[in-house]
């Protein structure tokens, strides 16, 4: 039973490995309507696998993510269209400006605590929006679109083009995932998990948890910044309700990770899959998509809280990726006298 | 060449009375749960289409049909937290927020399907157009006046609920300590329920006010809840008459900014927001 | 049969166990506590006390076994439900609700208690300073004064059994034993009282009966006149 188990485990580690490896080559095998879509699958991920470390792992929960991709698009925009940067070049300094408005928005929201501080981002995105649409070298309040030359510099064919910014969202999604990996596996990362699992923990772990959660939230920034850059570059304009959308890439995010798995590696991948599987078929119901993914979120969080992955968890003996340490036999044993000893 | 700006400060002051009627239920509930409903807005708006409906379909007077609502307001309050909110409540504020955050695009997204994107307003009749003229040229609506007048009605009311009588006392001790309570078997479910039943009494207040005031359409919800997310901080967490004055500050800000340049006027109050909270994150007003 | 000379018990627990998760903190046990009679349950740290009063209160998570009280099974039963049928708790820390004041706090316990004749004036009686501090938030008062409206708070229920958890717990030796002086005048109503109390002496002077907890089950339970100190010192810690 438990190898049993443990072989269709290995058996999905290797299918992984094998999507991976395909997603990697997938401008040569698909066609550009593919391409297309999965691009916007990997921003997607790389905002549902930000959202997720804060929320599931650094106890921030933002519902004003939209703020730092719709400054990663004004940035890239900026450096790009209006400073004649190189545009490649213009991606990183996106992350980089998407950063720099962190620094301050950070020392305003978290004077607030949980519920207060995920409002207090939602306001913070509000303002950067609104000035957004005051700059008129960005076309104001109706925003204006990538120069053409800008935009064949990444390819001159529009398959050619497809596949760069593909690739360009590719690596961005894969290097966020394996930030994220590092990160979770480190000291921090076994603190913030102590943290989520029992406040004594964290502390018995010797890791500064107000630094750990400074460090995520500054971490996810530039990432955001970046996937902001790759959206304007799919989408060949900035408009601030657009770019600064809450829908888009606050609320569709929210519900891919909590009805995914909120709080585990896996949760946002799954999300994403089932987010863009649905909405092949939902996205022509107009506003009855939203309420039902709204809904199906509500229940996740009544019946499962871990999401979809809890689920499959259940089931299997092991995470697809070893994130957690595991403790040794011995380690075990002494936690659960020190338990009944406190008792 | 000062008239004009007197008369924007007159008007943010009375705008502030509409805006305190958006924050007192999120206070309230905010105090007393120690969560945000992130969908509070929402139901303010929910509340104006229910008004639009019993006004327009019924023919109803926009007074009683706001009496009609209160009553569905608190049992719709009480039934949320009892059977929904409180399966998650004290777990984990987490799921409280997303909850809530769900139920927002719920509700704004019904309401699209149902009625479509269009702006709407509830008819005040003479009273929306009717005005005070109060000299130099300055004129004040009535109804403005009214909705002020009302909100002030509001606070003090509220305050006497929570300090002066036997709920209020029991409100007060879950908001201490929600164990201490279910010990000395006050049953702090039943008391949160009563809380949110309250809360959304005050939703279904400024609703009426608010349909008359301005115009709305379903996507008008978020707007609400920051302007009552921030009139609660400005004021000071848990201080009623405190969000008052967060509500007056906010409506002044938002006037004169309005009065420099029109589209300055959301941004002026947010920024009057985020200044406040980099030098007094307290609040105004902090109860403690 | 009930005869005359042992009064039916008040509060009876038969083969209680309490569990945290799988761990049994209490194991198997009866206690019994008549009307007007003062039990003390004694017992070292993590022996099971506290858990105890909070599976007779309503307050554990999985209790098995019988509770009953003046004749009705309360196991299941909600805390508010409990506490109108005449037990109350005067829980450990006192928690009070430190920004309510001390009439109000008072007030709470005559609201969530059975209607009787213990009233205001019966309070004050008892503990005149409270009188004077009455528009006091509870916050600010002494940590005596703090027990005395915990105290206060629970007789307003007009309960028929009290449960008193640690009520010396942090406080002056000399409070402790005006708090205790009060004990016998409580009895004398009639009122049934559960003490748990780390204070070895203070409790078991004040006690008809007592239980001695070890791990989770009685150890030795009797009348502190008939067991040397020796004999409770041994089960006491289970040597």
């Amino acid at each position: 039973m438990r190898s049993a188990s443990r072989l269709s485990l290995n058996l999905a580690r290797l299918v992984c490995a094998a999507a991976v490896a395909a997603a990697a080559a997938a401008p040569l095998l698909l066609s550009q309507n593919d391409v297309v879509l999965l691009t916007e699958f990997m921003s997607m991920l790389v905002l549902a696998i930000m959202w997720n470390l804060l929320a599931g792992y650094a106890d921030i929960v933002t519902v004003g993510q939209h703020a730092f991709v719709g400054v990663g698009a004004y940035a890239f925009f900026g450096f790009t269209a209006l400073a004649g940067l190189d545009p490649y070049l213009s991606i990183p300094l996106a992350g980089v400006a998407a950063l720099a408005i962190a620094v301050p928005a950070m020392a305003l929201v978290f004077r607030l605590r949980t519920a207060y501080l995920a409002i207090g981002t939602w306001v913070v995105a509000e303002v950067l929006m609104l000035i957004a649409g005051k700059l008129d070298a960005f076309g104001g309040g109706s925003g204006t679109s990538l120069p053409i030359s800008i935009v064949l510099s990444f390819g001159r064919t529009r398959g050619d083009r497809l596949a760069v910014i593909y690739w360009l969202a590719f690596a961005l999604a894969a290097t966020a995932m394996l930030a994220t990996y590092v990160l979770l596996r480190s000291r921090i990362g076994v603190g913030l998990t102590a943290m989520r699992d029992n406040e004594e923990g964290a502390a018995a772990v010797g890791v500064n948890i107000t630094y750990a959660r400074i460090l995520c939230f500054l971490g996810t920034a530039p990432f955001l910044g970046m996937a902001g850059a790759i959206i304007t570059l799919q989408k060949l304009r900035i408009a601030p309700p657009a770019s600064f959308s809450i829908t888009d890439w606050t609320v569709f995010v929210i519900f891919n990770v909590v009805i995914g798995g909120i709080g585990s590696f896996e949760g946002p991948i799954i999300g994403t899959i089932v987010y863009f599987v649905l909405r092949q078929y939902l996205s022509g119901l107009g506003p009855v998509h939203l309420i039902l993914l709204g809904s199906f979120s509500i229940i996740t969080i009544l019946v499962e809280r871990r999401g979809l992955w809890g689920l499959v968890r259940r089931m299997l003996d092991d995470d697809l990726l070893p994130i957690a340490h595991k403790p040794s036999p011995a380690f075990r044993a002494s936690a659960l006298l020190l338990r009944a000893a406190r008792r | 060449m000062l008239v004009p700006w007197i008369n924007q400060l007159l008007q943010g002051i009375l705008l502030g009375g509409l805006y305190t009627m958006f924050a007192t239920g999120l206070s309230l509930s905010a105090g007393v749960m120690r969560f945000v409903n992130i969908a509070h807005g929402d139901f303010i708006v929910l509340a104006c289409f229910a008004l639009l409906v019993l006004t327009t379909a019924l023919g109803l007077n926009p007074v009683v049909a706001t009496l009609i609502v209160l009553p569905f307001a608190f049992l719709f309050g009480f039934g949320l937290q009892r059977f929904l909110l409180q399966r998650v409540v004290g777990q984990n504020v987490l799921l409280v927020i997303l909850v809530t955050f769900g139920l927002s695009i719920i509700i704004e997204n019904g309401l699209l399907e149902g009625f479509g994107a269009d702006t709407r307003k509830v008819s005040g009749g003479w009273l929306e157009t009717a005005t005070v003229a109060l000299g130099q040229g300055i004129n004040v609506g009535l109804f403005q006046v009214f909705t002020f007048i009302a909100a002030v009605a509001l606070v003090a009311v509220l305050d006497l609920l929570l300090y002066r009588t036997g709920i209020g006392a029991k409100i007060r001790a879950v908001s201490d300590d929600v164990a201490a309570a279910d010990l000395i078997g006050l049953s702090s479910g039943r008391i949160y329920a009563v809380a949110m039943g309250i809360s959304f009494v005050t939703v279904g207040i400024a609703a009426g006010f608010m349909s008359i005031w301005t115009n709305f359409d379903p996507a008008s919800g978020p707007t609400r809840l920051l302007i009552a997310f921030e009139v609660v901080v400005l004021g000071g967490l848990g201080s009623l008459w405190g969000s008052l004055a967060g509500g007056i500050v906010l409506g002044i800000a938002q006037s004169i900014g309005g009065q420099w340049d029109i589209t300055w006027q959301m941004l002026a109050g947010h920024i009057i927001f985020l200044l406040v909270l980099a030098v007094r994150p307290q609040g105004l007003f902090p109860r403690y | 049969m009930i005869t005359a000379t042992t009064p039916k018990p008040l509060l009876t627990l038969s083969g209680v166990c309490v569990f945290y998760g799988n761990f049994r903190a209490i194991d198997q046990i009866d206690i019994a506590v008549g009307a007007g009679e003062i039990v003390s349950i004694i017992g070292a740290n993590g022996a099971g006390k506290t858990t105890l009063l909070k599976a007779i209160i309503g307050q554990a998570d999985r209790v098995e076994g019988r509770i009953c009280f003046a004749g009705a099974e309360i196991l299941g039963s909600t805390t508010a439900a409990i506490v109108r049928s005449g037990i109350m708790l005067v829980p450990e820390g006192r928690r009070l609700f430190p920004s309510l004041t001390v009439e109000e706090n008072l007030q709470l316990g005559w609201e969530v208690g059975r209607r009787g004749q213990i009233g205001f004036d019966d309070v004050f009686r008892l503990f005149p300073v409270l009188r004077e501090q009455r528009r006091q938030r509870a916050g600010w008062l002494s940590g005596g004064q703090q027990q005395m409206v915990a105290l206060g708070r629970a007789l307003l229920a007009n309960p028929r059994l009290l449960l008193c958890d640690e009520i010396s717990l942090g406080l002056a030796p000399q409070v402790v034993a005006e708090l205790y002086a009060l004990i016998p005048a409580i009895k004398a109503r009639g009122i049934g009282i559960l003490i748990v109390e780390q204070d070895l002496e203070r409790s078991l002077s004040v006690a008809d009966r007592f239980y001695c907890l070890l791990e989770g089950r009685v150890s030795l339970a009797g009348r502190p006149a008939e067991v040397t100190h020796e004999t409770v010192i041994r089960h006491y810690f289970g040597l």
